[in-house]
């Protein structure tokens, strides 16, 4: 349940840790698993906390709009064969205009769900999925 | 009637008041003309008509043409004298279908099985698509074909909660990898979810748990 003003997670290496939502695309409900986001970067992650080296600069900055992909969601949800899956949170990773990652690595577990929508890039990218 | 006055219009006002009260006579004595009066009774058909006059009748009138008695057909059988409970019915033979020996609903019964699972034990279900899903076991619906489990793992720090259903074809096995520490108390432990309760990761439990399995089971792998 993914709506205006709900602050997800960001759980790549973009930059960005806290992002609110400011619009579903492509569906008039709230967005869950899988679904395409614009969000405004709300809080940074510290620079050079992760790793060392010269190209670790944060891609984004506070204020950023961005295109997300929700990965997970607190809200339940259902699957083809009738089992439910709920999250402790709602996190979501940064992609660019055309659907790209912007993030090279990303640390937690993301929903299934992703796999039947075009997502695998990010399914590849995460560490677990359930 | 009286001639109207064509020729000098008021030459006769009398004639043109005249005709008036001659026309009220005339309606009043029609009223009394056409007093109502009732309609002639219709004079029944003799009876032991003898045949050869019968076709002097008209057609409507003959007795091969009267009205045809009204058919009518028995109630189908009630459906519910046939079967008292359809659901129950339908239950049952999909708990065949799914689960012939009733294993698996044995496992689950925790109101009468008492080695069955319960609230507050570590369950380890793996899918026919071969990934496995951990977790502690907060509540057991217990619905006939649609008994589910509901786990509480803990993956990559966040908490994933997944409700199982017992009999799905999709759950290749569901083994009891630790029972509840204590008695639980309530057949509903989503207190778990707390911060204070939560049993956090079981992953290590579970991890443990099968490498003793594979030591035991000496070497072949994955015995389901």
């Amino acid at each position: 349940m993914i709506q205006l003003k709900t602050l997800l997670n960001c759980i790549d290496n973009s930059g960005a840790s806290v992002v609110e939502c400011v619009n579903v695309l492509k569906k008039k409900r709230p967005a869950t698993i899988g679904d395409r986001i614009v969000v405004v970067v709300q809080k940074q992650r510290a620079a050079g906390s992760e790793g060392s080296g010269t190209a670790l600069a944060n891609k984004v900055r506070r204020g950023d709009i961005r295109h997300a992909v929700v990965v997970r969601v607190k809200k339940e949800l259902q699957r083809p064969d009738g089992s439910l899956v709920r999250f402790g949170d709602n996190a979501c990773v940064l992609i660019n205009k055309a659907g790209d990652p912007i993030g090279t690595r990303m640390n937690g577990v993301v929903g299934q769900e992703l796999r039947g929508k075009q997502w695998s890039k990010i399914l590849s990218l995460a560490p677990v999925h359930v | 009637m009286a001639a109207l006055p064509t020729m000098r219009p008021l030459g006769c006002l009398r004639s043109l008041i005249r005709p008036q009260e001659l026309m009220q006579s005339q309606i009043t004595r029609r009223f009394i003309s056409t007093a109502y009066s009732k309609r002639p009774e219709r004079v029944p058909l003799p009876p032991n008509l003898p045949e050869q006059f019968l076709s002097q009748l008209p057609t409507r009138l003959q007795p091969q043409n009267g009205p045809k008695p009204v058919k009518v057909y028995p109630a189908p059988p009630s459906v519910r004298k046939v079967c008292k409970n359809p659901v129950e019915k339908v239950v049952e033979l999909q708990m065949a279908a799914h689960d012939p020996k009733g294993e698996r609903k044995a496992l689950f019964d925790y109101r009468r099985n008492p080695r069955s699972v319960k609230p507050g034990d570590i369950l380890r279900v793996t899918f026919k698509n071969g990934d496995p899903f951990n977790g502690v076991a907060l509540s057991i619906k217990l619905r006939g074909i649609d008994t589910s489990v509901l786990l509480r793992n803990e993956l990559t720090r966040v908490g994933v909660e997944m409700s199982v259903k017992v009999f799905s074809p999709n759950v290749q096995s569901v083994e009891i990898v630790q029972r509840a520490e204590r008695k639980v108390r309530r057949a509903r432990l989503y207190y778990m979810r707390s911060r204070k309760h939560d049993r956090r990761s079981v992953e290590n439990l579970v991890a443990s748990y099968m490498r003793q399995k594979r030591a035991f089971l000496g070497g072949s792998r994955r015995q389901n």
